[in-house]
């Protein structure tokens, strides 16, 4: 082992040596190569699916949306007509109610009045 | 265990034999990816349990790292050398999973092995050794575990190792005298017991 020097720029092999005892797994040469087939066997698994895997997830995801839009669709139409029944007015809600168009109303009168 | 292609020897690997693994790995070509994983396994699984310490959380955080790895591999800069860009993944693989774990506390060490207690035979004798050490690393700051480790174990320049762990150069060499002064001080004693 190396004297210790602050600006010692080479490794030290002695160290190193032990230090590499320490950390090494005790697995060998078979947890090396252990190592390397599960990191392969993850690769395989987050590979992406193919494009007709891809086609039949978005068909699935577009049948399930295009029959939530149909329902929504006709829940809203079905309501609508439900809640807005026809409702007659009557002669003396015509009569009070005012004019739509208070000119025209006025047009007609001053010509009814001109005739006379 | 003796790496089937030991960091200081890829290191010396023509970077055009580690661009074009790359290069194919990227494309897509899963032997390449083995290839760079089989020469790269050793020195991430130590750095990872230089941070880590269980061989079990290492293996796993190295592992997602490799994969990490092939995700950004696109990104990789193929002038600069493979070897720092992979393992400053590492690194964060590690430090992530060490911040996300429960903390597991070192056992306290053995007085037998701080006294430099009876020894049966050298198998016996180097798996205490080897205990210290880990015990006297997990006792260094993380950077400067990793310090240590790249410098001496892997045979990585300061330099890179400043890459690596994304700090000053004069930074990495401060961490390195100063994780040395500890395990040397550790391994002295251990040799005067002997």
């Amino acid at each position: 082992m190396k004297d210790l020097m602050p600006f010692d720029h080479r490794p030290d092999s002695v160290l190193g040596e032990a230090l590499r005892r320490a950390l090494d797994p005790d697995d060998g040469d078979a947890g090396t190569s252990a190592f390397v087939a599960r990191v392969l066997a993850r690769v395989a698994d987050a590979r992406p699916p193919s494009w007709d895997h891809v086609l039949a997830r978005w068909a699935r995801a577009g049948v399930a949306a295009a029959i939530l839009v149909a329902l929504a669709a006709g829940y809203l139409t079905g309501r609508a007509g439900v809640a807005a029944p026809a409702v007659r007015p009557t002669m003396t809600d015509v009569l009070l109610s005012p004019p739509a168009h208070p000119r025209e109303v006025e047009i007609v009168l001053a010509s009814v009045i001109d005739n006379q | 265990m003796p790496d089937p292609q030991p960091p200081q020897q890829a290191a010396r690997i023509a970077e055009q034999d580690e661009a074009d693994l790359v290069a194919r790995a990227a494309a897509g070509d899963r032997a390449a990816f083995g290839t760079l994983v089989q020469r790269y396994a050793g020195v991430a699984r130590r750095v990872a349990r230089a941070v880590l310490g269980n061989p079990e959380d290492s293996d796993d955080a190295a592992q997602d790292a490799m994969l990490s790895a092939l995700v950004k591999l696109e990104q990789y800069d193929r002038r600069r050398p493979f070897g720092p860009w992979l393992l400053r993944i590492v690194a964060n693989a590690a430090t992530d999973r060490r911040r996300r774990r429960t903390v597991r506390r070192a056992e306290p060490l053995d007085p037998g092995f701080v006294a430099g207690g009876p020894r049966p035979d050298t198998t016996a004798e180097r798996r205490a050794l080897a205990e210290r050490l880990r015990e006297a690393l997990a006792e260094l700051p993380e950077r400067r575990r990793m310090a240590v480790v790249l410098f001496d174990v892997e045979g990585y320049s300061h330099g890179e190792i400043a890459e690596i762990l994304g700090i000053p150069e004069g930074t990495v060499r401060s961490e390195v005298f100063h994780a040395r002064r500890r395990l040397r001080a550790l391994l002295a004693d251990w040799r005067e017991d002997e």
